[in-house]
């Protein structure tokens, strides 16, 4: 794994509007993306051989609203690591479409992604993970998970005295904020969405 | 002091009675063992104690200090003093060692804790069990080997200063060293606060080299079927568990 310290970084956030982005990768990136109650479309090429991705895209959800995103590996030797993390606050629907894709021509790619919604109420999340790959030499996991934080987690902080609603907290930060390398003084106006939770 | 009185206790989802009309008293500063088979209630028992999700007690009582417990949420137990050290310790992503410490101290002492004086304080409990100060900052257990799950248990312990410690098979998943850095921490701890008392659940009699109990009990079939002494959990580790079986 290439050190994060030294890769080019991007921080996106979405206030309540729908965005496209489309980015041709050509040097190891890390992009942030926060979004608050919004929709967007992302299209990744990455265009060089030997670059590096890593996508952070943590969300904050009221209202119905679609995720995409979809990262083409255009040369080979390109390694992408893709995060979603979203909240869903009300019963509102929330889906997340994550496509991965390598081509014949590209080879020795790595391409995972990592996909979890939170339902804080009866909301209908659903995750579609796609990965469409046409090489037999390909790296390739993904993984996704619906549902609420985990009880052996609230009842493991309970255990030693931290109340259900700090700990519902604690996990929702470290949901939230989800790599020590985001510098959080740059999303002030996320974390404080966190805390309207 | 810490008395449960005829407890029967079931796991919720599918209504298995595990706890049948358990009784047993601890006294402040005694050390209690439990031993018995794979699937008697020991860990059961522990989760019991400390208000498992899982579980529901369905009769009987559980006293703390004069005060029925059976009903308080699992952090308000906590707050009185009662600390799981658990078998398999949780991993939580996303959350680090630190804060999750630092919250926990808060909220049992209901004072904000100084970061500063904190990290000090735990960097010299880190020495002590021989734990990589770097792991302060990492996610709670997470990528932790089973001995420094283990350590970072006993680690919690020491910075959140219970008075009723359970021990659910500290030994399993630690080797000989670790297991005496873990259990020369908790008698350290013990001879600093000579009040608290300790549940051990163990399968076999390794620990109680480190930590002399003062009495040791056979659970079969969700009750305490013998009492004795230290000798008692050396009898059946020579001969087994044949003899003390119960079919009540």
């Amino acid at each position: 794994m290439k050190g994060m310290i030294q890769m080019n970084s991007i921080y996106v956030l979405d206030n309540k509007k729908n965005s496209k982005y489309h980015y041709s990768i050509t040097e190891d990136t890390i992009i942030y993306h926060f979004s608050i109650d919004s929709s967007s479309e992302v299209n990744i090429d990455l265009d060089k051989e030997d670059v590096t991705l890593y996508y952070y895209y943590n969300n904050i959800n009221y209202k119905d609203n679609d995720y995409k995103i979809k990262v083409n590996h255009n040369k080979g030797n390109t390694h992408s690591e893709v995060f979603n993390h979203g909240v869903n606050i009300n019963t509102n629907k929330l889906t997340y479409y994550v496509d991965g894709v390598v081509p014949k021509s590209s080879s020795k790619c790595i391409c995972n992604q990592e996909n979890q919604i939170i339902n804080m109420d009866d909301g209908k999340s659903t995750i579609c993970p796609n990965l469409l790959i046409d090489n037999y030499d390909v790296d390739s996991n993904h993984s996704a998970y619906i549902g609420k934080f985990r009880d052996d987690y609230i009842f493991y902080m309970m255990s030693r005295g931290i109340s259900r609603e700090t700990a519902n907290r604690l996990l929702l930060n470290g949901f939230l904020i989800n790599s020590d390398s985001i510098d959080t003084n740059r999303i002030s106006d996320f974390i404080k969405e966190i805390e309207k939770i | 002091m810490l008395e449960l009185k005829k407890v029967n206790a079931k796991v919720k989802s599918n209504n298995l009675e595990i706890l049948k009309d358990f009784s047993l008293k601890i006294k402040d500063g005694e050390i209690h063992v439990i031993m018995g088979p794979n699937g008697t209630g020991k860990s059961t028992l522990s989760k019991v104690i400390m208000g498992h999700y899982q579980y529901e007690v369905t009769s009987g009582d559980i006293i703390y200090n004069k005060k029925s417990i059976k009903d308080l949420e699992v952090d308000e137990r906590a707050k009185l003093g009662l600390f799981l050290c658990m078998q398999d310790p949780t991993v939580i992503a996303g959350v680090s060692n630190s804060e999750f410490l630092r919250t926990a101290k808060g909220e049992l002492t209901g004072e904000k804790v100084n970061l500063y004086s904190f990290i000090k304080d735990m960097e010299s409990a880190m020495d002590d069990v021989k734990l990589d100060n770097s792991m302060l900052h990492r996610s709670l257990n997470e990528g932790f080997s089973g001995g420094e799950k283990k350590k970072n248990e006993v680690l919690q312990l020491k910075v959140l200063k219970p008075s009723f410690i359970i021990l659910d098979e500290l030994d399993s998943g630690l080797d000989v060293d670790s297991l005496k850095v873990a259990c020369l921490n908790i008698n350290a701890y013990l001879q600093d606060n000579p009040k608290t008392s300790v549940l051990i659940i163990t399968h076999y009699p390794r620990i109680l080299e480190y930590i002399k109990p003062d009495y040791v009990h056979i659970l079969s079939n969700g009750h305490i079927v013998k009492t004795g002494d230290v000798n008692l959990a050396f009898e059946v580790e020579k001969n087994g568990y044949e003899g003390y079986d119960s079919n009540e």
